[in-house]
């Protein structure tokens, strides 16, 4: 008897479950943009003979179905979750939590994105610098995996092995070693990137090594919103926020900022309030993700360049560079063709750093 | 389209369940080929027309071999039709197979065809296959209902991942059937439990077998690893995907046999044959075996027709020398237990079950390798070689990490947990609640699945490419 009314209530339950969410699935409105990570979603894709013969429709109706299902943001949290609590898994899509701090396992090392990453830097080297009396110089951003995967059980890339092939592959640039300047509380705890109000040590180990100098106290400023870094959304589970401060002074103040992202000059803030409040507060630095950005800085003491070749790392520790130079230039070359860069710059009589972090170098296909 | 996705669980299952039960009796078989239809063309439009020509051929050569049974036109038409899908099969499965070979052998640059691989070819063939020896044998008669038998063959339930599920075994329950709540009930269970085995944790051990297989640090221990995670995987993954499959043939009205009969407490290789993959081992046994002779025949002859059957399974699974090797090997292991093991094997206790395991996960660590190099390779490692050393901290953490998988695993490819769910259903307690509690488990589970199917886009399927 308890048999039957168990396969009736089975049946009943699994029916209404399937069609509840099935209606919903069909009924929700799609949405554009998932903040938690960051990403454009799937849209429903067109339906036409030749998308459903090329199987062009499926495969985009896979995506959309999955991008857009009803409280995809609690299923994903109910699946870290399940990860963390049931399976006992040390990382969720490989990311953990180790003291405090929310990180990826940046593991294994790619040899073959390191040579790609070497290649570039040798064309630019050869194409623009190796004739002129520019100063080269490296230096690579560790992933905050080097101050606490290890130690914590993580598996995590070699970076002194990293940095050695760099080293031995640029031997044309003189290495400044930035892992003693830095700990993990130097990075937020729920981004991948390093805090501005904790590398002027990193910046004045640069600055010194150029032969310059790096600001020096400046004024601390906050954010008046949460930030949730990028791992956050991976994470899926619910964690602290981190808070945005950023470092002031009157020579920061006074630099004018151009950036020439469309080929056309336009005047920036160093800190970018309206991408403050936008998808990623870490677009408050130099506003993110730029091909080519020129802060000039017209209370220098001397007339002295800088061409940075640098990731969204080098936009947070440029600010505190300026003390040392009239003008800096920070080249982005995953959104400009390096080829053309000549066209931009006159490379002569500058510091020319590369500064980039262990994760765009295991992953350098973006670089152009 | 897999079951194991959003678009099947929340599109396509919950449209053709409520059109199938609003459709009157003698609609529902139409209603079930169209849904299938529809299920294969999602995945590879063009072949549905394939899958229609090959439907057509079993159709007409079936009518045509019963009509002129005990005459030379029915073993014509027979003859026929089995060419006519095994050629089939063998262009679209093995053509680029025996090219590359042939071109190796003789030195000559053949091209290859690269023809893409009709999804579940390999199941509906061994179907179209059954259904027109069936009635050449006389143990059926031929369906005279195209949509009938259509319906039969492209079955979206076990179309591109089996069982395979023999015409005489469903025939019945073709012309007429009626689903009840029991029949609902208890195939949702069956369906949301091979759903999560497939989700829950043959997805999770394809994780592990890939971050093997990108590993930087090399181990025996991480070997091993792989080889275990590789083959409770491909249980999990099959096995899941055939216990949906019966689910679902269930909810709609069939009875379709179980498929996995827990192998891995098997005692000797035959006895796990008997236990993996019911469907394929019965198929070779009764069509191909049975005839050439079987057992009833010299022991040359016996072993002739082992070795024949077992290069066919291991070609079935795919168009590589290693599945062949795999093949080959299962016929080596089993002639040597037919002829020499099998009293020590009775006698051995749990060293017979030490013995099977081994086997079987040497099996599938060649089944699984791109190559017979990669195979050697795999298998030399696992045993020291190469100067390997015994652990590395990468191996360790996704040990760790991966442990209560495993461990899940372990116990569930056992008969351990339907034992004590027995235990529990016959106490009165639980009796009481069962029909709520047992209700509520499911719903969690499917509620956490649809979690990992939203989360994840790691969904691998691997029978699909038989």
């Amino acid at each position: 008897m308890n048999e039957k009314l168990k396969n009736k209530i089975t049946a009943a339950v699994t029916a209404v479950l399937l069609l509840v969410i099935s209606l919903f699935c069909i009924l929700k409105p799609a949405d554009d943009f998932s903040e938690s990570e960051r990403r454009l979603l799937a849209g429903a894709p067109k339906l036409t003979f030749e998308s459903v013969f090329s199987s062009e429709f499926m495969e985009g109706f896979e995506a959309y179905s999955a991008d857009q299902f009803p409280a995809r943001e609690e299923f994903r949290g109910i699946k870290a979750f399940a990860e963390y609590n049931i399976f006992k898994k040390s990382d969720n899509n490989g990311v953990f939590q180790a003291e405090g701090h929310l990180s990826k396992i940046d593991y294994p090392g790619q040899p073959d994105m390191w040579l790609n990453a070497s290649e570039k830097f040798r064309n630019i080297y050869d194409n623009f610098l190796k004739d002129t009396d520019c100063r080269v110089y490296l230096s690579i951003v560790p992933d905050k995996n080097y101050y606490i995967a290890g130690k914590n059980g993580y598996p995590t890339l070699d970076f002194d092995e990293l940095a050695g092939y760099f080293r031995k592959e640029m031997d044309y640039a003189k290495y400044i070693d930035l892992t003693g300047q830095l700990s993990a509380e130097d990075y937020y705890r729920t981004d991948t990137h390093w805090r501005q109000e904790k590398i002027t040590g990193a910046a004045g180990k640069l600055a010194e090594s150029m032969g310059v100098i790096s600001a020096g106290n400046c004024r601390i400023n906050e954010l008046d919103r949460p930030f949730y870094g990028v791992y956050r959304g991976q994470y899926a589970m619910p964690c602290e926020p981190d808070t945005i401060y950023y470092l002031s002074d009157e020579i920061i103040d006074g630099c004018r900022v151009t950036s020439y992202d469309t080929g056309m000059p336009v005047e920036k803030n160093m800190y970018d309030m309206e991408k403050a409040v936008g998808k990623d507060a870490y677009e408050l630095f130099l506003s993110g993700s730029d091909a080519l950005i020129v802060i000039e800085n017209p209370a220098a003491e001397e007339k002295r360049e800088l061409v940075m070749f640098r990731d969204s790392f080098g936009s947070s520790i440029a600010p505190l560079m300026t003390q040392g130079y009239s003008k800096i230039t920070l080249v982005d070359i995953r959104y400009i063709q390096s080829s053309m860069l000549d066209a931009f710059i006159n490379f002569e009589n500058q510091d020319v750093l590369f500064l980039y972090s262990t994760a765009l170098l295991n992953g350098s296909m973006a670089l152009k | 389209m897999v079951f194991s996705g959003i678009p099947f669980l929340y599109y396509f299952l919950p449209i053709v369940l409520l059109i199938y039960f609003a459709v009157p009796q003698k609609l529902k078989n139409a209603a079930l080929l169209a849904a299938s239809l529809v299920f294969y063309a999602w995945g590879e439009p063009k072949y549905v027309l394939l899958l229609i020509a090959e439907i057509v051929t079993g159709y007409i050569s079936g009518i045509m071999i019963y009509r002129n049974r005990g005459k030379a036109a029915s073993k014509i038409w027979l003859a026929a039709a089995v060419i006519f899908v095994v050629l089939i099969l063998c262009c679209f499965k093995y053509a680029d197979f025996f090219i590359e070979n042939f071109n190796a052998l003789t030195g000559i640059s053949l091209p290859l065809l690269r023809i893409a691989l009709p999804v579940g070819i390999s199941f509906y063939t061994f179907q179209l296959l059954s259904y027109v020896i069936d009635i050449y044998r006389g143990d059926t008669p031929p369906q005279k209902n195209p949509v009938t038998l259509a319906a039969y063959i492209s079955m979206f339930p076990q179309l591109v991942a089996g069982p395979i599920v023999r015409y005489s075994d469903v025939r019945e329950r073709l012309e007429e059937r009626h689903t009840g709540f029991d029949d609902v009930g208890e195939g949702a269970e069956k369906f949301i439990i091979g759903l999560s085995k497939k989700v829950l944790i043959a997805n999770q051990l394809a994780e592990l077998c890939e971050i093997f297989r990108m590993s930087q640090e090399p181990s025996i221990m991480f070997y091993w690893m792989y080889a275990v995670s590789f083959t409770l995987y491909i249980y999990f993954d099959f096995s899941g995907y055939s216990d949906m499959a019966i689910g679902l043939g269930r909810i709609f009205g069939f009875r379709f046999k179980e498929n996995f009969n827990y192998p891995y407490i098997s005692k000797s290789i035959t006895e796990f044959w008997r236990r993996w993959h019911i469907s394929l081992g019965s198929w070779f046994r009764d069509y191909v075996y049975i005839p050439m002779g079987g057992n009833r025949c010299s022991k040359f002859r016996w072993i002739i027709n082992i070795f024949a059957v077992w290069c066919l399974t291991g070609l079935w699974h795919g168009a590589q020398w290693t599945f062949v090797v795999w093949g080959l090997g299962f016929a080596v292991i089993l002639s040597a237990e037919k002829v020499l093991l099998s009293g020590v094997l009775k006698k051995a206790g749990p060293a017979a079950h030490l013995y099977t395991l081994l086997i079987v996960v040497l099996g599938f660590v060649i089944f699984n390798a791109a190559d017979m190099g990669q195979a050697v390779s795999d298998i030399y490692c696992m045993f020291g070689g190469g100067s390997l050393p015994g652990v590395s901290e990468e191996a360790m953490y996704y040990f760790k990490s991966y442990f209560a998988v495993l461990a899940i695993a372990v116990v569930g490819a056992t008969p351990f947990p339907s034992r004590i769910m027995k235990c529990i259903r016959r106490s009165k307690l639980y009796n009481k609640i069962m029909c709520i509690a047992e209700p509520a488990a499911l719903a969690v589970l499917l509620l956490l699945v649809t979690a990992y199917l939203v989360d994840g886009s790691f969904n691998p399927f691997l029978y699909f490419r038989f």
